[in-house]
């Protein structure tokens, strides 16, 4: 009899607690709405202002971007990934550190670095990134960077992505109709010599 | 009078099911409402986790780890990197050792408010869920302000960490734990001592400490049967021991010790540990010290082989790597706290009603993601 009575205490008493707590929230927190408006409204990226160097640190994660001009094709990124989605291929340049109208290729980084090699292919594919952030850190360019962020300046941030067709992922850096143009410019060196 | 059995038959809970928290078949062989067997199947997320890491260097073997238990990702890093800093024998400074143990009891909070969220969630009670969830978001943006990750890291690194703290974090954080505190009480409110919860927990799916044991039960789990048994006090690692906490364990208030409530209750007094601890750390933070200073630039490690244990959010989290001396790992091995969990289910659910399981498995906080690897 006694267990009948202090069940049907502590039922009333726990459900009239909770509701007191949902009543609260209910002239309290309607302030702090915490539910958004997703595409309508964004909730605020956090402030990146980080005390150090922005440019040896990327402390973001969304779109790859890789600046062409800069890139030197030394496949570091390509090695640091994890799951292999970065194709580099590479080709010699008939002249160290030159421009290449033909094929818009820049000789020299914004580093001063002279480039020895041409790239002539530079696919990433977005569908298989794990957005571990890897292949920044070994750049030696800093041409390899995660868009938005401390890098806002050199692209602006993109993590809103998607497409109608997955191998519309695969995103193609290197300039277009380098390979084609350099085998040209190589064929009349030969027969120029 | 005998008892009477009715018509045995098998049930499958899953692979697609919300209770099982993942991909997990339950194969439940039911005599009316009573169990009487349950196989866990497991292998639907098997990702090759072990294998795939002897085919990828020491550095790039972290980003999967974060994969495996999804999350708790701060601690499997923290897990991994220990292991490494051991077979390696580096010594980290004071400011690393401190920002990982911050991170990693802001990471425990976090799992730990997913875990009882969820379970209320399993029980019915959807209104705590969305509360813990809540909360939870604050600590995923103290993450994402560090190192631009939500939910999968990559930032703790052998021999230090990706990146220093950002300006503001310890403020921030500060500010979060002032706010948070009274929350767990209210949490605790909300539902550790709603009757119905209370009801559908206390006294269901009863764990013995020697049940416990003899599956390798470890973390909450274990506790809650009333062992003290945390790898942060008994095996301290990185400053665990220069830190000062208690190890709550069940007491069996509501019902028996080792009950579901007890699991419960034992992770919301966790989270009140991990805010205690996570406040004295951030008191005795070295102002400096470079995070990148005892960094390798090539991660090679000698010949021979580690295994080395931390404490994760669900229980002993182990790792036993084998080195030849090259770039790959020979064999690295994870010992999952989550699966001797799940191993113990059909010891301490048979004989419960079929709405208990789902109770009894929520209590147990298990994550595929680990289990399978």
């Amino acid at each position: 009899m006694k267990r009948y009575f202090t069940d049907i205490y502590e039922s009333v008493t726990s459900i009239v607690g909770g509701m007191g707590i949902t009543l609260v929230h209910l002239f309290k927190a309607r302030n702090d709405n915490v539910t958004l408006q997703y595409p309508e409204e964004k909730w605020p990226r956090p402030e990146r202002n980080i005390g150090f160097d922005h440019s040896s640190y990327n402390v973001i994660r969304s779109r790859l971007h890789v600046d062409m001009d800069d890139c030197i094709g030394c496949l570091k990124c390509e090695r640091a990934c994890p799951v292999d989605c970065i194709k580099i291929e590479t080709e010699k340049s008939p002249v160290r550190g030159e421009d290449l109208k033909e094929i818009k290729h820049k000789g020299v980084t914004s580093n001063g670095t002279r480039k020895a090699l041409v790239v002539t292919r530079f696919d990433i594919d977005m569908s298989e990134c794990c957005y571990c952030n890897l292949c920044t850190y070994p750049c030696p360019e800093e041409c390899i960077f995660m868009t938005g962020g401390p890098n806002a300046k050199k692209h602006p941030i993109d993590y809103e992505f998607s497409e109608p067709d997955r191998s519309d992922l695969i995103y193609r850096f290197a300039k277009k109709g380098a390979k084609q143009g350099l085998a040209e410019l190589n064929a009349k060196q030969d027969a120029e010599a | 009078m005998g008892v009477v059995h009715g018509q045995e038959m098998v049930l499958n809970i899953g692979p697609q099911h919300p209770a099982t928290h993942g991909v997990l078949r339950l194969q439940v062989k039911t005599d009316g409402e009573v169990i009487s067997e349950i196989t866990p199947y497991l292998g639907y997320l098997h990702r090759c986790f072990e294998k795939h890491c002897e085919n990828v260097s020491y550095e790039q073997v972290i980003p999967f780890t974060d994969r495996c238990d999804y999350l708790a990702s701060m601690t499997m890093n923290f897990g991994y990197v220990v292991a490494m800093e051991q077979l390696m024998d580096i010594k980290v400074n004071d400011r690393v050792q401190y920002i990982r143990v911050i991170m990693a009891e802001l990471q425990r909070i976090a799992s730990h408010l997913l875990a009882t969220g969820v379970f209320g969630l399993d029980l019915g009670a959807f209104t705590p869920f969305l509360h813990m969830l809540r909360d939870r978001e604050r600590i995923i943006d103290l993450f994402e302000m560090t190192c631009g990750a939500r939910l999968l890291y990559n930032y703790m690194w052998v021999g230090g960490l990706s990146h220093d703290l950002p300006k503001g974090f310890v403020e921030e954080t500060l500010r979060f734990l002032d706010y948070f505190e009274p929350k767990v009480d209210e949490f605790e409110n909300l539902l550790g001592h709603n009757k119905i919860f209370v009801e559908r927990t206390a006294d269901i799916g009863i764990m013995p400490a020697e049940v416990a044991i003899n599956y390798g039960v470890t973390g909450p789990n274990l506790r809650a049967s009333g062992i003290k048994w945390d790898l942060r006090k008994d095996d301290p690692y990185s400053v665990y021991d220069r830190l000062d906490f208690e190890v709550p364990i069940g007491l069996g208030v509501k019902g028996t010790v080792g009950d579901s409530w007890d699991r419960f209750y034992v992770r919301l007094q966790e989270i009140r540990q991990s805010i205690n601890i996570v406040r004295q750390a951030i008191d005795k933070l070295p102002k400096d010290g470079d995070v990148h200073q005892s960094m390798p630039k090539k991660i090679r490690p000698p010949k021979g082989s580690i295994y080395s244990r931390t404490e994760s959010p669900r229980g002993d989290l182990g790792y036993y790597i084998e080195s030849d001396g090259s770039d790959t790992p020979y064999r690295l091995k994870m010992r999952s706290p989550a699966f001797t969990a799940l191993g113990v289910l059909n010891e301490i659910a048979g004989g419960w009603l079929m709405s208990d399981v789902l109770a009894i498995l929520g209590s147990l906080d298990i994550v595929l993601g680990e289990i399978d690897r």
